[in-house]
């Protein structure tokens, strides 16, 4: 697909249907993609992709339509279902497309990989795994490269182009004794370049380490009150569902968000603070433009415990006159804390190093309630064995109130930066 | 629909290995009305080509965002030198697996497309109905979801066909203010298998189950936490269904299996109570459609039931073909992808724990001090069969009669360790099929299952 070409084809087809105000993304993609089962390779896919999405307006009615044919008669076909579903919407002045940011292309990543050396750390990382945790069994790995290129265009004269590539790995693993085994652990990490062993990259270390360790786990008996030790991957979860139950459009429209008044006022600890940063160098491919045709901007969600805005696109804005947040990525950086990971668990008398929540998607009220997975007992200062059929229960408001310290050490995974958070106050509770 | 585009294609397969060409088409119709206010409205489609080919146990797949001969012909050839590149890179051959049969699957059914406005009109309709009859709810939201895929299926050396899998739904959500302002939400999906005019042709017909949400919503505005600890309860008949599909059916996926799963060295040993029978059902159950039927998997395997438990005994699983080979079993058809470009992965179908003879009063009559738990909102388990389900509705039970109403909780258990305590099964199944299982890949499943009465984790303060 040429698909600047294929862009002044859809410019004509809209135009030819009187309709003068829209915006649209045309993308094409690539993926080469190398599949593990149980230590060995397994699957070679290669997946050639691309999308057309516009969306029109008709005066203050808006219609969407997507499709992968890109052929005119396609294109035609993906207008006039636009057009259709325009049509049948009601009137709303909430919707609009972001006024023209100008031109710009952006070049993230790498366009050329080397495919050679990507398999080659993969099975460097095979080889160190079965030499250095000999119990642990890579059930399932995924390494992928994609490259891809993008367009996007409005009426009001904005141009983006894009053009990325990244590596990504990630693994399903298990750690077994005779016929002992442990749940399932999951992990990963994008990348633009192969300089160092995939082993050394994102947290793959801890989660081997991990889960090496976990084979004979205790159950828990009763409940007690403790501190949550959320480890990067946990904390990332946690943040996610703290911002989409106080933050996001849906909560904030109906008006059920429990901070929908709180712009400037403390909701959290003050040692919080947390960013969407695309443009950090620790963040591999982070968003340029918005979906509402935004460039992309660094943006401060929660600085020291106070919520700076609320995460709103140009529709939530709009409907509530609040102001438009330029970033609908997932570019989630949240500062470091002062105290070191060994100091923090020194600190808690009885706890949980919560390596992963699974748990019901909590309610706007911030009611949690979760399977420890992967987790870790702490009693006086020190790690005592891994647990499990282990809860913890919680409110998600409440517990980021009681920050009890974050840790100084971060993980990097490409796609967001986290500490080690240490919340007070759990309920967690065993058989 | 798609025509057949790509049949002659077939001549381009290779010898000495197992090929299998798909062309694949996607479709969903989705509108979201928040408080009224029209949030989403959106048609979307994707429709392409796909080659997978396993050379001696290691597999090549393309795929090619065009349905057409030429993007046939690209990924067939793509897709045999993956499968040859990728052998250089192993020493470990499998045989080919034998073929389970040949032939040609019919098509099952036609998909019906509706205009928007026929569904903006029908969620407007809703969205009246409970504006106007429950004007205390603090956010309501109305949402049409359809998803369908269309598939053509040519296999080297097993069956071929032509399935459609068309499902469509409403879901209703409400939100409502406990006393002291803290926010409790319900929803209910109504729908299953089929297009818009199969399910939704009078909007009154879902106004009685929506009334029942909004009752139960009211109950949950007076709930309580639930109490922390072991309990004795009486899974609803979609929790048992979550329980089939979460706790049991991942266990017994075979490459779960082969991953080291509990399933592994439990084959033909007691894992449940006697009184339980678990069924992956491929398209009929009891003489009837299933929720989500499926006649042929993407590997060309005409779709079989497949009995998983048998009185207590687990009897089998859920296989591919290199899978059921590999353990001495016939394959079901369980193989499937969700788009052209996803390679098929061993997949649940229609998983349903049988029904027993108690009725859903005795059972709840029968416990002193314990839960009634009847909706999930959703549901995760891993290797060990440890799983979870949150629980978005529910009752305490106290000496036997139905109590306070329970805000969101979490139950957890090992699956074959709380099979065990399941001493009481409802005469009466529950099915839903309106959401998606994750593995790589999204899918379309139906889930099935009793009341039980067992013992069980419970989160809470």
């Amino acid at each position: 697909m040429e698909i600047r070409k294929n862009a002044d084809l859809l410019d004509r087809i809209l135009q030819e249907r009187q309709i003068s105000k829209y915006n649209y993304t045309l993308s094409r993609s690539e993926k080469q993609e190398l599949n593990l089962e149980n230590g060995g390779f397994k699957l070679l896919r290669t997946v050639f992709s691309q999308s057309a999405q516009i969306r029109v307006f008709l005066g203050e009615k808006t219609g969407s339509a997507s499709g992968n044919d890109v052929s005119e008669e396609g294109l035609n076909l993906l207008a006039d279902e636009a057009k259709a579903a325009a049509e049948s919407a009601a009137e709303d002045p909430a919707h609009d497309i972001a006024p023209d940011q100008g031109h710009d292309v952006f070049r993230q990543g790498t366009q050329e990989p080397d495919m050679d050396k990507f398999i080659s750390r993969i099975q460097e990382f095979l080889d160190t795994v079965k030499s250095e945790y000999p119990k642990v069994r890579i059930m399932a790995a995924m390494g992928s490269y994609d490259r891809w290129n993008w367009l996007s265009r409005n009426t009001n004269g904005t141009e983006f182009e894009g053009f990325g590539g990244q590596y990504h790995f990630s693994v399903e693993m298990c750690a077994s004794e005779g016929e002992k085994t442990t749940g399932l652990d999951y992990t990963g990490f994008s990348t633009v370049t192969l300089d160092r062993p995939f082993i050394e990259e994102g947290d793959l270390r801890r989660h081997l380490e991990n889960i090496q360790g976990s084979i004979y786990p205790e159950t828990l008996q009763g409940k007690f009150e403790g501190t949550m030790v959320l480890t990067p991957d946990s904390a990332a979860q946690f943040i996610y569902m703290l911002v989409s139950n106080y933050m996001t459009d849906g909560v904030v429209i109906d008006g059920t968000s429990l901070w929908l008044d709180k712009v400037g006022q403390q909701v959290a600890d003050e040692k919080l603070t947390v960013s969407l940063k695309p443009y950090d160098k620790r963040i591999v491919m982070g968003q340029r433009a918005t979906g509402n045709g935004f460039r992309a901007e660094d943006v401060t969600l929660i600085e020291k415990g106070v919520l700076k805005t609320h995460w709103l696109s140009l529709y939530g804005a709009n409907k509530t006159g609040r102001p438009v947040v330029k970033n609908t990525g997932s570019d989630l950086v949240v500062e470091p804390g002062t105290q070191s990971l060994e100091e923090l668990i020194a600190s808690i008398d009885k706890g949980l190093i919560l390596g992963g929540f699974s748990g019901g998607n909590p309610g706007t009220n911030g009611e949690f309630s979760g399977v420890a997975k992967n987790s870790f007992l702490i009693e006086n200062g020190k790690i005592k064995g891994a647990v499990t059929e282990t809860m913890v229960n919680g409110n998600l408001g409440e517990a980021f109130r009681r920050i009890r310290g974050i840790s100084r050490e971060l993980l990097c995974d490409g796609g967001s930066v986290m500490p080690y958070i240490a919340v007070d106050g759990i309920v967690i509770s065993g058989k | 629909m798609l025509q057949d585009l790509i049949g002659s294609k077939r001549a381009l397969f290779a010898d000495n290995v197992q090929t299998v060409l798909r062309g694949h088409e996607n479709r969903v119709r989705r509108v979201v009305l928040l408080k009224g206010n029209l949030v989403q409205n959106q048609r979307s489609g994707g429709r392409g080509v796909s080659a997978r080919v396993n050379n001696q146990g290691v597999y090549g797949f393309a795929s090619e965002a065009e349905y057409s001969p030429e993007a046939a012909e690209k990924v067939i050839r793509a897709a045999t030198e993956n499968a040859l590149a990728l052998g250089k890179h192993t020493t470990k051959r499998i045989a080919l697996p034998p073929s389970a049969g040949t032939g040609t699957v019919e098509l099952n059914r036609g998909i019906e497309d509706v205009e928007q406005k026929e569904i903006i009109g029908l969620c407007r309709e809703i969205d009246g109905y409970i504006e106007k009859k429950y004007p205390d709810l603090t956010s309501r939201t109305v949402v049409y979801y359809e998803d369908s895929q269309d598939r053509i299926v040519y296999s080297s050396d097993a069956c071929c066909g032509h399935l459609v899998t068309p499902r469509c739904y409403v879901y209703v959500m409400m939100s409502a203010e406990t006393k002291d302002g803290t926010p409790v939400e319900l929803f209910k999906a109504f729908g299953g298998f089929g297009c818009f005019r199969d399910n939704f042709t009078d909007p009154a017909k879902l106004y009685p189950g929506i009334d029942g949400l909004y009752q139960r919503l009211m109950d949950k505005k007076e709930g309580i936490y639930a109490e922390a600890g072991y309990k004795t309860v009486v899974l609803g008949g979609l929790m048992g269904g979550m329980l089939a599909h979460e706790a049991v059916g991942h266990t017994v996926e075979a490459d779960l299996v082969r991953g080291g799963s509990v399933a592994g060295p439990s084959l033909n040993k007691q894992v449940a109570s006697e009184l339980v029978t678990m069924v992956d059902f491929a398209h009929t159950v009891n003489g009837e459609t299933a929720p989500l039927p499926v006649y042929l998997d993407d590997e060309g395997t005409r779709a079989e039931d497949a009995v998983l438990i048998q009185n207590g005994i687990l009897t089998g699983y859920m296989n591919d073909r290199e899978s059921a080979a590999e353990y001495g079993m016939r394959p079901a058809g369980n193989a499937r992808g969700w788009t052209f470009a996803d390679e098929p992965l061993i997949r649940m179908r229609n998983t349903c724990i049988l029904p027993g003879k108690s009725t859903v009063e005795e059972m709840i009559s029968s416990v002193e001090d314990g839960y009634y738990l009847i909706d999930s909102g959703n549901g995760q388990a891993d290797l060990t069969g440890e799983f979870m389900f949150g629980v978005t509705c529910g009752y305490e039970i106290k000496n036997g009669k139905l109590g306070k109403a329970l805000l969101d909780t979490t139950v957890t258990g090992i699956a074959f360790d709380m099979l065990k305590t399941v001493d009481m099964v409802s005469d009466t199944v529950m099915w839903s099929s309106s959401g998606f299982c994750g593995k790589k890949q999204p899918m379309a499943v139906g889930m099935g299952g009793p009341h039980m009465r067992c013992k069980i984790m419970i989160g809470g303060r």
